[in-house]
């Protein structure tokens, strides 16, 4: 985490007669402290918001393990927490996984909806469901990373050429990667069975209405095994900011750094989107937002994207859930919306400065 | 344009004439087989008999008159309309992956039929091609503005980003709308898949007049595309006055695809490989491109929808579906080809 290069203030803690020495961005630590003090407010604001309203001492109450009616109980712990949860960490999957997309391919408008992945993802589960209707839930996750996974190295091939990569041809090459495997996927629908097209259809719309503990303990297990790995890679995340060549120049395992990278960031768009379905261009703001907030170290960096997906799913999960009740909105559509504005700004800027 | 020898200019004419009646007879021959096949295949005899003496009492002939006619009638004006329009834009833009759907129109003429459906109740069907051709001419006006913002203008790259981006932000938009309103849901599901089961006559008869007036614009301003082609400034220099052309040429590229979406809902891709295929039979002029793309759409869409109805009987899969298969890798092979 070389942070010299970084502007701002510093904190530099010692220990040890100077032996250990942690140099940290004040900046960086303040936003990740607001984030997390928001991120809260907003977990908390969704557990009392609903149709059934709660207050803030009932739902501490609650929470401590005081039972107040049975009703609440029930709302809080089997319906409002788990999918709060659910929000907050399929969010941070998503940002982590635009992030890491972001930075393998050295291209600020890489997101994991736009270039196909998501789509890769949500064709295998489909296939998986209509061929095989009694698929146990686990394994979705996993049949995702594998659908995933094959569009991620097909859209790299196609897009490889002799003279380098041109960024934004690459997501051009996604968006028809993306637009072929919708078909595919709407027509599997139309072939499949009509009730289970029809659940398919309500996870294809990004939807977390339906989260369970069984969902949080799968996504917390895929980030626990993910989160570690990308901090390790992000050492060589940093130096691959630089251009490949000065990258291999200055010893870094380039190609390793790339193929884990990009296992890394497929692995969490598929997980997510194995649980909630597509959910779009989370995975483009977040790492700019994350960059807006501190222009900091690469680790500092990741945490705050993560801290900023979260964030972002957590709020439109709630709009969505709030804004037109009792009819619910799948957060999906909520991100889309607020996404394509902040696309097209990227837009404007990409074309002159290609790595942003 | 006259650039080349006469004798070749004169050769390779004669050539692009004589692919005209092929053309139109393998349209015909399509025409006739997409009525004749289906879930109760009828003999090509009989369709012949039904069209040209007509007997309400058989009940075959009442098929071929109600239900088959109508759908193969749209979709030859549907497949010919878009692919004049995308040839049309392609020329205009001077971008090969310029599409009504690619660039965003599609979505913006399917999102004023939605919201208007949700707002005002379903509206009376003489205004959908209207309301259709409003939000397609705002949605090309948005994405042209925002490609042209960017740096380095509006290139075939930034119109293709940002005309992905307002389509999925109009996309989510009319997701929306259809959760907060089944009824608007139920009834244009179906038609925003881009599909041309179940459709009558009323709104062909609506459409048509439209259809037909902007394909005969389409050919007489297709010579001055041809110069438009070479730039900018050869056009002026050839005495055509580019920023009138191009009104024109957008007010024609609107009512095609806003009639073609009126009619069978968002059909992708039909008007990015059309005209491709066109000039691979007729070089680059426009004068040949754009009769050459509305006979082979017409063909294309055509068998498109025979595929669509046999492919897994007693289903059919929405044609839209089937042609954003096909046109998908083309796009993909398009991008690997001409970008830098």
């Amino acid at each position: 985490m070389s942070a010299s290069g970084y502007a701002g203030p510093h904190v530099v803690l010692r220990w040890a007669n100077e032996r250990v020495a942690l140099r940290l961005p004040v900046r960086g630590i303040a936003a990740i402290v607001v984030l997390s003090v928001l991120l809260f407010g907003v977990l908390a604001l969704s557990l009392t918001i609903g149709s059934y309203d709660i207050d803030v001492a009932t739902l501490w109450a609650t929470l401590t393990g005081n039972t107040v009616s049975t009703a609440i109980d029930n709302v809080v712990w089997q319906f409002r927490f788990p999918r709060a949860l659910t929000a907050a960490l399929v969010g941070a999957m998503m940002a982590l996984s635009g992030g890491a997309m972001q930075n393998v391919t050295r291209n600020g408008l890489a997101d994991p909806s736009l270039i196909g992945i998501s789509q890769g993802a949500a064709l295998a589960v489909v296939a998986a469901i209509i061929a095989f209707p009694g698929i146990d839930y686990s394994l979705r996750p996993v049949i995702a990373f594998g659908g995933a996974l094959i569009v991620a190295v097909g859209v790299q091939m196609l897009s490889l050429q002799r003279s380098g990569n041109n960024t934004i041809r690459f997501i051009l090459i996604g968006i028809g990667v993306a637009a072929f495997i919708s078909s595919i996927t709407s027509a599997l629908m139309t072939y499949g069975d009509i009730h289970r097209a029809m659940s398919a259809l309500s996870w294809l719309a990004g939807s977390i209405n339906a989260a369970t503990w069984n969902d949080v303990n799968v996504l917390s297990l895929w980030f626990i095994v993910l989160f570690p790995l990308i901090l390790a890679l992000s050492r060589t995340m940093s130096v691959l900011r630089m251009g490949e060549v000065t990258a291999v120049a200055l010893g870094a395992p380039v190609r390793l750094a790339r193929y884990g990278l990009i296992c890394v960031g497929v692995g969490f768009a598929a997980a997510a989107t194995a649980i909630v379905g597509p959910l779009g261009f989370i995975g483009l703001i977040a790492p700019h937002m994350a960059r807006r907030l501190a222009r900091s170290g690469i680790g500092i960096h990741t945490v705050l994207t993560a801290l900023s997906g979260a964030l972002l799913v957590s709020v439109a999960d709630l709009a969505g859930r709030a804004a037109f009740a009792p009819i619910q909105l799948p957060a999906g559509l909520i991100t889309s919306i607020i996404g394509v504005p902040i696309f097209l700004v990227l837009l404007q800027r990409s074309a002159a400065k290609q790595h942003l | 344009m006259s650039v080349a020898a006469p004798s070749v200019e004169a050769r390779s004419q004669g050539v692009s004439v004589a692919g005209i009646p092929l053309l139109a007879t393998l349209t015909v021959l399509l025409f006739a087989l997409h009525i004749a096949v289906g879930a109760k295949p009828l003999p090509l005899s009989t369709v012949w008999e039904a069209i040209t003496a007509r007997d309400q009492t058989i009940f075959d002939h009442m098929i071929i008159w109600d239900l088959r006619l109508p759908r193969a009638l749209i979709a030859l004006t549907v497949g010919a309309a878009l692919s004049v329009a995308g040839a049309l834009m392609q020329g205009v833009t001077r971008n090969p992956l310029a599409d009504p759907g690619i660039l965003g129109l599609m979505a913006g003429a399917s999102f004023a039929v939605v919201i208007t459906t949700y707002l005002f109740g379903p509206s009376a069907s003489g205004w959908l091609p209207w309301i259709a051709s409003a939000g397609a001419l705002a949605t090309a006006l948005v994405v042209y503005v925002i490609a042209h913002m960017a740096p380095g203008g509006a290139t075939p790259l930034t119109l293709t980003l940002s005309g992905a981006a307002i389509s999925a932000f109009l996309a989510a938009i009319i997701s929306i709308a259809h959760l907060l309103s089944e009824d608007t849901f139920d009834n244009l599901r179906v038609w925003l898949t881009g599909s041309l089961a179940g459709r009558d006559l009323a709104m062909l008869q609506i459409t048509g007049p439209w259809i037909a007036l902007a394909l005969g614009a389409g050919l007489i301003l297709a010579r001055q595309v041809t110069a438009l082609t070479m730039g900018e400034d050869v056009a002026k220099g050839l005495g055509i006055r580019t920023g009138a052309l191009k009104i024109q040429l957008l007010l024609v590229v609107v009512v095609l695809t806003a009639c073609a979406v009126a009619l069978a809902g968002p059909m992708g891709f039909v008007g990015l490989v059309i005209p491709h295929v066109a000039r691979l039979f007729v070089g680059a002029d426009y004068r040949w491109i754009v009769p050459y793309a509305a006979l082979i759409g017409a063909a294309y869409l055509l068998g498109i929808d025979i595929v669509a109805r046999i492919a897994i009987p007693p289903r059919e899969i929405s044609t839209g579906i089937i042609t954003a298969m096909i046109g998908a890798p083309f796009f993909i092979q398009l991008v690997r080809m001409r970008a830098k």
